[in-house]
């Protein structure tokens, strides 16, 4: 009797927690991701950037908008993200662990983190970067223009990208967080082609 | 002895769940009700006004009162139109992480809607809690909204922002497109103006 229990509880948990995992992002009723293999839009983000960030991404210069496709790098993790989501709150730490080891592997200058708030004016991409202390460049999409051009996905959202001529093209696409950011820095190194690094 | 480790082990495997459940409702539980009317009401009060005073339940138990605020904070009313609908679910829990906005601007954050105290209630903890008021203005129906001009015909609220300074003047209004979530930027430039 005990042990059908166990079993039981056992089964029932194993159940709740594949159900929890598969909701960890906002999700979207309109998300239409897109596909990898696609070429990424050419998106210019009209909130002038910092000089830190313009530093960082090897593009653009502080107080002027930035050209995406204007990132010096051989590959991008672009993260879709927005203030007002739990999730993204919840996922900031990770993140910020992301972008350390982007530079203790000695990937810094063929991989950049950028984080897009998704509809978030720059006052409220600066409440999330001023909360969590964001090392990486976050960009704000007050409009949601851009959202809209990448599908409207759920938050968070990974588009993981990799240089093609003058733009990038999509490598990988994942909602929702990272299950580690070890093992995500890994898949990304894997799918874009980039040196292992350290 | 069994029983107890039992469900020591059934807590220890259920934790998570809650712990990652806490923050976020399912999309299967937000109604979505589609483009509205960006706002369908008229506007009873003006910057300048006093504001009117009010009295309404909380979901923590206790009374909600304008009053009690009156020469020491300023406050911000936040109408959001209904529980479990899409921008709402977001505005809040945005609302959470940006405390130090309200905090740092001498301002007392209050949460209002239309709907009735158990499942605003309900919602509130779907979404894991969040740190300010929240009072039910469903009885008499939208008593407070409608003294504000701001209950739109099928009986759910605006989504509006009022500031009202610590003399209990009106000194900001947003009644926002109900279909879109206000800037936080806008509102903390309001309150900056208090100064």
């Amino acid at each position: 009797m005990k042990a059908l229990a166990l079993s039981l509880v056992l089964a029932l948990s194993v159940l709740a927690h594949s159900q929890a995992l598969a909701a960890q992002a906002s999700e979207s009723p309109f998300m239409k991701p897109l596909p990898a293999g696609q070429a990424f839009p050419d998106l210019t983000f009209p909130s002038p950037i910092s000089d830190k960030e313009a530093q960082d991404l090897g593009a653009g210069s502080g107080g002027k908008p930035v050209r995406l496709a204007d990132v010096k790098a051989q590959a991008v993790i672009f993260v879709v993200y927005s203030m007002y989501c739990p999730f993204c709150q919840r996922e900031a730490p990770e993140l910020n662990k992301l972008h350390a080891l982007i530079k203790s592997r000695g990937l810094s200058d063929n991989l950049k983190l950028v984080g897009m708030g998704a509809g978030n004016s720059p006052f409220e991409v600066n409440v999330f970067r001023e909360k969590f202390s964001t090392p990486f460049t976050l960009l704000s999409d007050q409009d949601f223009n851009a959202y809209k051009a990448l599908g409207q996905v759920g938050t968070p959202y990974f588009y993981v990208l990799k240089r093609q001529g003058n733009g990038f093209v999509i490598a990988d696409g994942q909602l929702g967080c990272m299950t580690s950011a070890e093992a995500f820095l890994d898949g990304v190194v894997e799918k874009t082609g980039l040196p292992k690094g350290k | 002895m069994a029983a107890k480790l039992l469900s020591a082990l059934a807590l220890a495997l259920l934790l998570p769940v809650f712990a990652l459940a806490q923050g976020s409702i399912p999309q299967q539980l937000i109604w979505q009700p589609g483009a509205l009317k960006p706002t369908d009401s008229t506007l009873k009060v003006a910057v300048g006004d006093k504001a009117p005073d009010f009295d309404l339940p909380g979901i923590d138990g206790k009374r909600v009162r304008l009053s009690d605020y009156l020469g020491k904070k300023n406050v911000v009313l936040s109408f959001v139109p209904a529980a479990w609908t899409p921008v709402c679910s977001g505005q809040w829990p945005g609302y959470n992480l940006a405390r130090d906005v309200f905090d740092g601007r001498d301002a007392q954050l209050i949460g209002v809607s239309c709907d009735n105290l158990p499942s605003l209630n309900a919602w509130v903890v779907e979404m894991g809690g969040v740190w300010f008021p929240v009072a039910s203005d469903f009885w008499p129906h939208g008593g407070l909204a409608s003294k504000l001009g701001i209950l739109r015909p099928d009986g759910v609220s605006e989504r509006a922002l009022f500031v009202i300074d610590k003399k209990g003047i009106i000194r900001y209004i947003d009644v926002h497109d109900i279909n879109t979530r206000p800037d936080l930027g806008q509102l903390a430039k309001a309150l900056d103006a208090l100064k």
